[in-house]
């Protein structure tokens, strides 16, 4: 029994150096992620800042409403599908299939982010934007660096979270070719015909993965509402 | 220096909060305001820095328009407007022996009364006008704003902002010191209210009151003409309501002009150059602290210091 769970380890990682097929793996599913959370973080930022300045001022009225079919395009389709899209349709000219995917995770998350963003710009009290305002501050300048340095400090735990949840959701990016963690448990499958011990050590670094980043954004957190408190 | 031109504020098109409030704020002059809760007090002072837009009438500051112009405060405009034209001819018609005087004024409180206008279909003449007074008057708000103050009951002071960012954040981004300029003058400010030791601490790290004098400093780093203040000590503890009144009592000493909306009976007798009373929405009765808190004249006044004093 030991001696097969060995042997599994053996030719999983270790034979013609497959470990480094999963590092190449964990290493494009780590960049995808967070390459694909920034991209979130700005679109999602944009398009919250141009739905909350539409509800206060009733400006930009066009620009919101191409957010808006945004956001429920988004929200209201599969990624896989979105994916195919982007990878098909928007760069059929590009066979950079890392980039295409960060850039689908990116604008698929872009809309999640979005909400949680707007919701972290609500939740700053007007107070801070009158403030702001009543100094002379453009209302441009005020929602820059008065509003949204608080809205996101606000919203750095639910990021985290869009973060880990990414990480889980990359493991469908294979089928544009890319090799990501899970990927390269196949491809090691396809060498080793063993379905077991790839899957599950794929399955298991997942958990540690998702696990270890919940443990470390808790404490990032805790760090955060300390210097809050003062 | 400040002129409120019948100011008429409604909240989504409902209930009135404010109805034909007319003041001129002159400068130097220190003005409290007084009156009930929701008698549209703090309305009409966040109107006259335009955190609330009004719904009709006009604002002044320093002779510049602040608000859109109203054109039923510009008898020229109502002259221009297709609307006029039509109620002449049919007032000719009608009443062939009034003089050109009679008529116009006639037509005029007719169409202000009914409020008749509708900007979009008054005309070129009408439009042309209005574009004329505006182009010739408005400044921009934000310009309007850094000559005036403001004090929030509750403070608002940027919690990610060190006390000193609080005060020199607006005029360096705004180009009107240079980051040297402006850390000297926060020390300065800082010093005068006594709180030079706090210039490296965050606003959670700060009593209310302690809040409170730097929301007043940082609102004076901008050089202003004006400050307004809307119940700047009702949300602090006693013991430290007096801390912040001393400063406000210093500015006025000053000279600087100054609106402020207080509940300090003490305060408004000894600062105010006058008082005003508002409730339901309206100036019912003004006049110096002498006049207003020993002799009342409005029934509402007398009820409401009798509830107060
Ligand atoms: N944003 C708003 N939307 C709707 N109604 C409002 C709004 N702000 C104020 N009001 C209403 O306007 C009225 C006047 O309010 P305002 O705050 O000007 O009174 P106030 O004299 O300052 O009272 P207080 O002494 O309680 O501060 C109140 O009835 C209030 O409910
Ligand atoms: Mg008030």
């Amino acid at each position: 029994m030991f001696e097969n769970l060995i042997l599994a380890f053996e030719k999983t990682f270790i034979r013609e150096d497959r470990y480094k097929m999963f590092l190449g793996g964990l290493g494009n599913t780590l960049i995808i992620a967070l390459c694909a959370t920034l991209i979130g973080v700005v679109i999602g930022a944009l398009v919250a800042i141009v739905k909350v300045y539409y509800k206060q001022t009733g400006k930009l009225k066009y620009l919101n409403a191409i957010c808006e079919i945004y956001t429920t395009i988004i929200r209201g389709t599969p990624i896989v599908v979105q994916l195919l899209i982007t990878y098909n349709i928007i760069f059929v000219w590009s066979t950079q299939a890392v980039a295409i995917g960060i850039m689908g995770f990116g604008i698929n998350s872009g809309a999640y982010v979005a909400e949680i963003m707007r919701g972290g710009i609500n939740a700053v009290d007007i107070g801070q934007t009158e403030a702001g305002r009543s100094l002379g501050l453009s209302s441009a300048t005020t929602m820059k660096s008065i509003v949204l340095p608080q809205a996101i400090k606000n919203v750095l735990p639910a990021i985290g979270n869009e973060f880990i949840a990414l990480l889980k959701e990359t493991s469908v990016i294979g089928f544009l070719g890319v090799i990501d963690l899970t990927k390269a448990a196949e491809r090691v499958i396809s060498r080793t015909a063993d379905v077991y011990f790839p899957y599950l050590s794929i399955a298991a670094i997942y958990l540690i993965l998702v696990y270890g980043l919940n443990y470390l954004f808790k404490l990032l957190e805790r760090r955060l509402a300390k210097s809050d408190r003062g | 220096m400040i002129e409120v031109k019948n100011l008429y504020k409604t909240f989504d098109g409902k209930n009135m909060i404010l109805k034909n409030v007319s003041y001129h704020v002159k400068r130097g002059e220190k003005l409290v305001i007084v009156g009930p809760s929701g008698g549209g007090k703090s309305t009409f002072l966040r109107c006259i820095n335009l955190l609330e837009k009004p719904t009709y009438g006009e604002i002044w500051v320093n002779g510049k328009l602040i608000t859109p112009v109203d054109p039923y405060l510009h008898f020229d405009v109502i002259e221009a407007s297709l609307t006029y034209g039509k109620l002449y001819e049919k007032s000719v018609a009608e009443n062939p022996g009034l003089s050109e005087e009679e008529r116009r004024e006639m037509l005029i409180r007719e169409i202000k009364e009914k409020d008749l206008l509708h900007e979009k279909n008054e005309g070129g003449e009408y439009r042309k006008r209005m574009k004329q007074i505006f182009a010739a008057n408005h400044i921009q708000i934000d310009l309007a704003r850094q000559k005036m103050g403001m004090v929030f009951q509750h403070f608002n002071l940027f919690p990610h902002m060190t006390v000193k960012e609080n005060i020199t954040f607006a005029p360096v981004k705004l180009k009107l010191q240079t980051p040297e300029e402006a850390s000297a003058k926060a020390d300065k400010l800082l010093a005068r209210v006594g709180l030079t030791e706090k210039a490296d601490a965050y606003p959670s790290q700060l009593s209310g009151g302690q809040k409170q004098r730097i929301a007043i400093i940082r609102a004076l780093a901008m050089d202003p003409e004006i400050m307004l203040f809307d119940e700047p000590t009702s949300a602090l503890d006693p013991e430290m309501v007096g801390e912040v009144l001393d400063v406000m009592k210093e500015l006025a000493r000053e000279n600087m002009t100054m609106l402020v909306v207080t509940h300090e009976m003490g305060f408004a007798r000894e600062v105010a150059d006058r008082i005003l009373f508002m409730a339901d929405g309206g100036i019912l009765e003004e006049g110096t602290p002498d006049e207003l808190f020993n002799h009342p004249k409005h029934p509402r006044t007398q009820q409401f210091l009798r509830c107060v004093l």
